[in-house]
């Protein structure tokens, strides 16, 4: 922390306040803007209009626009997300049960894509120009255009249709028989994980890779890299602790968008293998107009972009000591 | 007499002035096709655009076209209902080389008839987002550290807060379901990078000599944005055109499989959902492959094309 005084610190924490409170009232009038509301799906024949208007009065929708959005502002700030209409039950259990099951999918995804993505760009980058690059570049451009759901299927028309290895639905097996042992289980998840995160990892890396490879060309014409050459260090020391140090720096801001990338993806990606977590939400309550349940999701994911976006900034000084925040 | 000398001098002069572009141009051109990624890319793209106009002449039946209704109107007979989708066989009653769908239209046809629909958004996309986002990052990197920066900048943020398709999503509920809400949604939500890196690039540019005489020589903030500034971030804003054609063409794929895709168009993304809606993902391949290779090749000839313009721009010498 020493790099960073606390003015820039606190200068930060209260931009990205504001950009929160802004996200969360275009979140308002988009999500209301929306034909229909939930109430629709409540409305079966036996409710006469007065029962319709005491169901809008239960949900707060016969209130004036602007009270419901200084209702929304002020709850949010004391964490109250109010109760789901579709799930019949408080938002935030909703969101919360959820959550933990999209961080660990996707969080596995976010490793494995800043591995292989700056190894492979760091490789490619070293070797600009060469067949190999040519070669390696042009395939993985051409992995990065698959679409995430389609190859999703062919993984699982081939590991669990014809070969039947990998389960492809659900983060458990349902109704399982088998002892509640930790192993059981971690080895129960994992084996549920795997055809997702494949399918997501397969196609995200190379967002990584493609802020790597010029970032290493780049650094390969600087006179440190030459004099560790020069010194006789091995090829591979320069380019692994001299060159691709230096390259990572723009690959850190990359991450935000990588992040980004990761949370379309999981939208798709939990649809197709069912899988409980956040992004199916997201499309459920969008769908069915479940205004409490789609702001809390969009605000969590909100929350997570801009809190990440300040640990890269943060992350930056400490790869790049010639960064320095607020210093002057 | 007068006249025909006059155009004829005119004529010259309009050449005398194109001469250094065409010249540039060639030279680029000659470097371009050095990269053979970006030749692939060009093929690719003279394929699908050559099935764009002329599907008729690629595809072996129009899209109304069904398997036996030529020899049996009116109801199918069991065994001919069975058999739909029909795979790709040998001596076929019809002429489908890649089989046929549940409701007996050609595989092929539908294929190459999708391609103008790609292209569409690919480019009406990726043009529409350029459009907002390069004068946007021409300003403020312009007006670097000033309050219209920032403004920019805090938009961009907040822009960024938002999950990309979640908010397309949103976007597309808002204004119908057609293929114009779904370009207008992607262009919305995807200027943001265009605007950055182009801002990044005129920080940089704005220092430069040619930048500051100009200055001196009382030109206006608009005349050195647009005449100066631009044609150097240009080369890069077309990368960045291409890359966003290509997220387009997928993002769409995407919410044609969430079930927001225009139902009255034919889109290699809607034929992705109709596989899964009447569940033959895994019982009929010669469905499921084509349309998937076809998005794939699409936004992979944006990508090569986009990714060796920048080789073009900014030559690496060769170690």
């Amino acid at each position: 922390m020493t790099r960073i005084s606390a003015r820039y610190l606190g200068k930060r924490l209260v931009v990205s306040y504001l950009t929160l409170l802004v996200i969360m009232s275009l979140l308002f009038v988009l999500i209301r803007s929306m034909p229909g509301s939930f109430i629709g799906s409540m409305i079966t024949p036996e409710l006469d209009q007065a029962d319709i208007q005491q169901l809008r009065e239960t949900w707060g929708l016969n209130e004036p626009i602007w009270r419901q959005y200084i209702d929304f502002m002020l709850n949010y700030q004391t964490g109250d997300f109010g109760r789901s209409p579709t799930y019949k039950a408080p938002v935030w259990d909703v969101i919360i049960s959820r959550l933990p099951r999209t961080l660990i999918l996707f969080g596995a995804a976010f490793i494995v894509q800043f591995i292989v993505g700056p190894l492979v760009g760091m490789y490619l980058g070293w070797w600009r120009g060469t067949r190999k690059d040519k070669s390696i570049f042009t395939s993985s451009l051409a992995v990065y255009s698959m679409p995430a759901f389609w190859l999703a299927w062919l993984f699982i028309w081939l590991f669990n249709y014809e070969l039947g290895w990998l389960p492809s639905t659900y983060m458990f097996t349902k109704f399982a028989q088998f002892d509640w042992t930790v192993v059981t289980i971690v080895t129960d998840v994992l084996r549920h994980i795997a055809l997702p995160l494949i399918s997501i990892a397969f196609v995200s890396w190379v967002g990584a890779m493609l802020v790597m490879r010029p970032a290493m060309n780049n650094v390969t014409s600087e006179d440190y890299v030459f004099l560790a050459q020069a010194k006789g260090l091995s090829e591979r020391t320069v380019m692994i602790k001299h060159a691709a140090r230096n390259a990572l720096i723009p690959v850190a801001t990359q991450a935000i968008v990588g992040l980004a990338f990761l949370l379309d993806g999981s939208v798709i990606i939990e649809n197709v293998f069912s899988w409980p977590g956040l992004g199916q939400v997201i499309v459920t309550s969008v769908l069915s107009r479940d205004y409490p349940v789609s702001q809390a999701a969009f605000f969590m994911l909100a929350v997570l972009i801009i809190v990440m976006r300040l640990v890269t900034d943060i992350a930056y000084t400490y790869l790049d000591p010639r960064i320095k925040f607020g210093g002057d | 007499m007068s006249t025909e000398t006059e155009s004829s001098s005119q004529f010259d002069s309009l050449k005398e002035r194109w001469r250094p572009r065409i010249e540039r141009f060639r030279r680029g051109w000659d470097r371009f096709t050095q990269e053979k990624m970006g030749v692939l890319g060009i093929i690719i793209m003279v394929v699908f655009v050559l099935w764009a106009l002329f599907p008729d002449f690629f595809a072996p039946h129009s899209v109304e076209w069904r398997a036996y209704l030529g020899t049996e109107p009116g109801r199918l007979t069991a065994e001919q209902a069975d058999s739909l989708p029909h795979p790709p066989a040998f001596g076929d009653p019809f002429w489908a080389p890649l089989g046929t769908n549940y409701v007996g239209q050609g595989i092929l046809s539908l294929i190459v008839h999708a391609a103008d629909d790609a292209l569409y958004i690919g480019f009406a996309a990726g043009l529409l987002s350029s459009l907002v986002g390069v004068p946007l990052g021409l300003v403020s990197g312009f007006y670097g550290n000033t309050w219209i920066d920032e403004t920019i900048q805090r938009i961009v943020d907040v822009m960024y807060g938002l999950p990309f398709l979640p908010f397309l999503i949103v976007l597309v509920a808002i204004r119908g379901i057609t293929t114009t809400n779904i370009i207008l949604g992607i262009a919305v939500t995807s200027w943001l990078n265009n605007c950055i890196v182009i801002r990044g690039e005129t920080l940089s540019l704005k220092e430069r000599s040619y930048v500051e005489s100009a200055k001196v020589a009382g030109a206006s903030d608009t005349r050195i944005v647009f005449r100066h500034i631009m044609p150097n971030v240009l080369p890069l804003a077309f990368v960045f055109l291409a890359q966003d054609a290509a997220t387009a063409i997928l993002a769409q794929a995407s919410l044609a499989y969430l079930g927001l895709a225009d139902f009255t168009a034919n889109s290699w993304g809607l034929m992705l959902q109709n596989i899964k809606s009447n569940g033959y993902v895994f019982d009929a391949w010669w469905w499921l492959i084509p349309p998937g290779i076809c998005i794939m090749l699409i936004a992979a000839a944006f990508y090569f094309i986009g990714f060796s313009m920048e080789d073009v721009t900014n030559p690496q010498e060769d170690s």
